[in-house]
């Protein structure tokens, strides 16, 4: 009961931070939304999109929730910082609740703030044009693929935040970790036009997973993608499957690494 | 409960700390704080004071000895003790983006109390008219006085209050330690207050421990330790060659403690009332010897503490 009061407190505090900067959020889904409404449709007229078997804006939209909710969760980690730095990180490390908590109430308001930007992508996209087909499995598969991803990414972004102490040093780390793995992981083309040696980067990498998991919860087989990861023998139930472990072992650890570096940090 | 009521509200006994890289920031200090007690922790920067209340507030982990807050000890039951205090911090903890009301909701919340004692603090702290302000929007006097009235919300047994009058102009100060006294008097919480300030220190607190390098050099009321050290203290302005002064009066008759030097002054505490240690000053060749001022005043905490850090000091130098 305690703890739930205490999450419960740490929660809303924390969703108050993030709501109380409109321009911070308006400007992380300022990006997506130009893919969605403008780059995505153009790209799709200009070039018919890719070997006519796929919609473009539908596969252009769901490209762009790996490219928002990474950068978001990294951006989240600013604001762990400036708690611990300059905010009220200590006034929480003596409260009468469990530590471990902290972390944790924060990591819920980074999925809060992810499914609100995930709303705001796929409700843009079906009014541009987009078109979606699930069942209510695929669509938990794309959903838990979205989480998972955002909880790893905010896991590293506080793992990060612990362990480097600079600002400046982190803040340099925010689009190297949020964007970069977004223009090389199939958000915006299929992975199978790499080179080689940069294709077997992008098989490591969580956000390659997701954003075939999202297709393959919210356009289908055809369009996922997943058999340019995994071999083409494999089943897409399966290889999905196998996508959903990696990114949810990429949070675990991530997450892991989090809480084992915040609670390191707050005693000395 | 029985426990909680009839123990202490603090007790340390044998705390060391040593930071990894060998730092002994605290080496065995053993001290009690009464109920209902003002108790002050003084001592230079870096003397351990921060590291003690790091202990106590559970955000340092000893290496030796035990540390109990309302009986509980605090790193067996962080969470219990955690409850039993409220904290001020010697640097600003707030939610600036949020009012000052938001600040004392979260408070609320965090310790489980009910929001309508907020009202109350607020407006002993004499902040209800801007409760609905953001905080960043206050003065630091304005955030120290948020600060107080936040760490009492939780009806803490004892309040910990880290240098809180740090930076703050001297009106504020002595507003400040108003307050302190009133909300310690009409709340009946028992304070522990760390501060450099001393002569706050000798109006404010019933007791006090003056901690250097680590170890508790005097531990006693404020008036106890100066009547210790001598009632009057002859304050001499040394000139070019402060040694020949300092040759003359450690070669004075009876009367004169071991003198100190601080910069361009030398003071010499005496047991001496003020009449016979005027009559003394005026035997001694302080003119002759280089002396730029002389005058006699009564002996304060500070000299007390100037006295015994640097007498610490010598001694460690010595023994080195």
């Amino acid at each position: 009961m305690t703890a739930l009061a205490g999450f419960t407190a740490l929660y809303r505090r924390r969703l108050s931070v993030s709501l109380s900067q409109p321009a911070a959020l308006a400007g992380q889904v300022l990006t997506p939304v130009l893919w969605v409404l403008v780059v995505g449709p153009a790209l799709t007229r200009a070039f018919g999109g890719f070997a006519h078997q796929v919609n473009y804006a539908s596969y252009v939209s769901l490209g762009q929730i790996v490219f928002i909710l990474p950068f978001s969760a990294m951006f989240a980690g600013l604001t762990t910082m400036f708690d611990r730095d300059w905010g009220i990180m200590r006034e929480l490390l003596v409260a009468p609740i469990r530590r471990a908590v902290i972390p944790l109430a924060s990591t819920a308001v980074v999925l809060t703030v992810a499914a609100g930007q995930f709303a705001i992508i796929i409700g843009l996209a079906l009014a541009r044009g987009a078109h979606f087909a699930t069942t209510p499995g695929r669509l938990l598969i794309a959903l838990a693929a979205a989480a998972l991803l955002s909880a790893g990414v905010y896991g590293l972004a506080e793992f990060l935040v612990y362990s480097i102490k600079k600002p400046q040093a982190f803040g340099t780390l925010i689009p190297a970790i949020g964007a970069t793995p977004y223009v090389l992981c199939g958000a915006i083309y299929p992975i199978a036009v790499l080179p080689v040696g940069v294709k077997w980067l992008t098989w490591v990498l969580p956000w390659t997973h997701t954003v075939s998991l999202l297709r393959y919860g919210l356009m289908g087989d055809a369009a996922s993608g997943l058999h340019q990861i995994w071999p083409p023998g494999l089943s897409p139930a399966i290889a999905a499957l196998l996508s959903l472990a990696v990114v949810a072992a990429f949070a675990a650890i991530t997450q892991t690494a989090a809480h084992r570096a915040f609670l390191k940090s707050t005693v000395k | 409960m029985m426990q909680v009521t009839t123990s202490p509200p603090l007790l340390v006994d044998g705390l060391t700390k040593t930071y990894p890289g060998g730092v002994r920031a605290v080496r065995g200090i053993s001290f009690e704080v009464a109920e209902g007690e003002i108790f002050g922790l003084l001592g230079p920067n870096g003397a351990g004071k921060t590291t003690t209340l790091g202990v106590l507030t559970t955000l340092v982990r000893p290496s030796g000895g035990r540390a109990m807050v309302a009986g509980l000890d605090v790193t067996r039951e962080p969470l219990a003790a955690r409850r039993a205090m409220g904290v001020v911090f010697q640097d600003s903890v707030l939610d600036n983006d949020f009012s000052g009301l938001a600040n004392m909701r979260l408070h609320a919340r965090l310790w489980r109390v009910p929001e309508d004692r907020i009202a109350g603090l607020l407006d002993a702290v004499g902040l209800t008219a801007r409760a609905s302000d953001g905080v960043r929007t206050y003065s630091g006097g304005m955030k120290r006085r948020l600060e107080i009235a936040r760490a009492l919300l939780g009806r803490p047994r004892i309040l910990l209050l880290d240098e809180p009058t740090l930076g703050l102009d001297p009106i504020v100060r002595s507003e400040l330690w108003a307050m302190i006294r009133t909300l310690q008097a009409t709340r009946g919480v028992t304070v522990l207050v760390s501060t450099h300030y001393l002569e706050e220190a000798q109006s404010v607190c019933d007791r006090v421990a003056i901690i250097d390098q680590g170890e508790i050099i005097a531990l006693d009321r404020p008036a106890k330790l100066i009547d210790d050290l001598g009632q009057h203290v002859l304050e001499v302005g040394a000139g070019a060659d402060p040694e020949r002064l300092l040759g003359v009066l450690r070669q004075a008759p009876p009367g004169l403690r071991e003198p100190m030097s601080t910069g361009s002054t030398i003071s010499v505490p005496s047991w001496l009332p003020a009449p016979e240690l005027t009559e003394l000053a005026s035997q001694l060749d302080l003119a002759g010897a280089g002396a730029t001022t002389i005058s006699i005043r009564p002996a304060t905490l500070n000299d007390v503490f100037l006295y015994l850090t640097s007498a610490a000091r010598a001694n460690a130098e010595g023994a080195a």
